[in-house]
């Protein structure tokens, strides 16, 4: 008795140590080890195939007839869309592909596929699927280049079509214009469309300019809107040529006050 | 100087002579055709690395500042071209020649990729800054300037100096190395020192 007291006294911990993990063991052995199998989903859970080799291959080869699906559809749909609006608009206008950026970062400029082989002059009217995108300031046989409406240098005659407040709207180097009223107090909201004013020169009246996003009517000299243009310019892959003659030469002066589109190729 | 295959600098056969021009003006226009195309990866912000700033320093590092100055201006020229003349492009690329050629990297700094990244870094803020100058004194002295106020056109030189200089220094060496490695070996007797 003394012998087995003694044992138990040297000995206490080790076999508690040992009861534990026997009985743990047996626990995990009834219950078919469920906490392991989980546990060890968890840990492994980054390197598991999620299906045979085969069957992985097969489905990126669906995958892969999907995205091509996807990228015909919405090619055929952006194609419809610009024949239909190209319908819409004068017969004579000319659709052309954006291939290249400006060569610099002081302006906004765009290069388009098409040239003076296809009848494009300077001042010519670019518009694209949202709306007005720029005017042709330089062609080459096939190619010409257009000052976007987001350089800072373009001035484009503007009106808010619900309550004809004009204005014009110059650039400032990202998605955003600025437009500038004449009136001091202009009726006008955030939300208001925006869009070329009739009394521009350089512009055909009523495209579709863009949103107003906010308002700023304390500032001075005049107050200023900041509008979400609706062509989406960075992105912008096809657009429409449309013919326009500026009313007046752009070198004429301006009257300070007229209400007049602006949108300056460069001295 | 010495060439590699320890040919004597001089005479150049005609047809060596020709292949060395048409060799540098082959990269010039290839800077150029780069310069509007938006290759996916390259783009910063909406800003691309300058690669004609890249060419003139190639060309500048080891050349004396009047060489520097007029490739400056002659690529300066076809770069306004392609964009637009005024602000012009030669004045910032004048400088930029003139500076690099002053710094004769080779007596201080050795001759390696890093360092032509760092002065492209510090020239790509040099041009940004000197073309924000001109736009800066059209503002202030034309009556009939098109440009926004001076808050605007400082913040906007900030953000795209920043992001013109980073991406520049970073693809820099794809046009120096080759380059450079074609004037030592083929064309040392134009290179100065």
């Amino acid at each position: 008795m003394f012998a087995l007291r003694r044992w138990w006294n040297r000995h206490a911990l080790k076999s508690g140590l040992i009861f534990l993990a026997v009985g743990s063991a047996v626990v995990l052995r009834q219950t078919d080890g469920f906490v392991l199998a989980e546990a060890y989903h968890w840990v492994t859970r980054p390197l598991q195939p999620g299906i045979s080799r085969e069957e992985r291959l097969e489905s990126s080869y669906v995958l892969e007839l999907q995205q091509r699906l996807v990228e015909l559809e919405s090619q055929n749909r952006s194609l419809r869309q610009l024949v239909e609006y190209e319908d819409a608009q004068s017969s004579v206008s000319i659709p052309a592909a954006v291939i290249g950026r400006s060569a610099d970062h002081w302006w906004q400029q765009a290069i388009l596929n098409r040239g003076s082989r296809e009848g494009v002059k300077p001042g010519y009217v670019v518009t694209g699927p949202g709306g007005l995108v720029g005017r042709i300031v330089a062609v080459s046989p096939s190619t010409s280049r257009v000052l976007l409406v987001s350089d800072p240098t373009s001035r484009v005659g503007a009106k808010v079509s619900r309550s004809r407040i004009m204005g014009y709207v110059r650039g400032q180097s990202n998605n955003r214009v600025i437009m500038e009223f004449f009136d001091k107090s202009p009726d006008v909201k955030p939300g208001d469309v925006v869009v070329t004013s009739s009394y521009s020169r350089l512009f055909p009246r009523d495209i579709p300019i863009g949103r107003i996003e906010s308002l700023d009517l304390s500032k001075s000299p005049a107050p200023e809107a900041t509008i979400q243009l609706s062509s989406p310019l960075p992105v912008l892959e096809w657009v429409v040529i449309h013919p326009f003659e500026a009313s007046e030469t752009v070198d004429d002066p301006l009257a300070p006050d007229s209400d007049s589109g602006r949108n300056s190729a460069r001295p | 100087m010495t060439s590699p295959l320890n040919l004597p600098p001089t005479p150049v056969s005609p047809r060596q002579r020709w292949l060395n021009i048409s060799v540098t003006v082959g990269s010039v226009l290839l800077c150029l055709i780069l310069s509007p195309s938006r290759i996916p990866g390259m783009e910063l912000l909406g800003v691309v690395p300058n690669w004609v700033l890249i060419w003139v320093v190639a060309w500048s590092v080891k050349r004396t500042p009047s060489q520097g100055a007029i490739a400056g201006l002659v690529v300066g020229l076809l770069q306004d071209a392609m964009t637009a003349p005024h602000p012009t492009h030669t004045l910032s690329l004048i400088v930029v020649g003139i500076l690099t050629a002053r710094l004769q990297k080779q007596r201080y700094i050795q001759e390696d990729i890093v360092s032509i990244a760092l002065i492209v870094f510090g020239m790509a803020v040099v041009a940004e800054t000197v073309m924000a100058l001109q736009v800066s004194l059209d503002r202030l002295f034309s009556e009939s300037s098109l440009y926004p106020s001076l808050g605007e056109i400082w913040q906007f030189h900030q953000r795209v100096a920043l992001s013109s200089a980073i991406l520049s220094s970073l693809w820099a060496p794809a046009v120096y190395y080759p380059l450079n490695r074609w004037w030592e070996r083929y064309a040392p007797q134009d290179l100065s020192s």
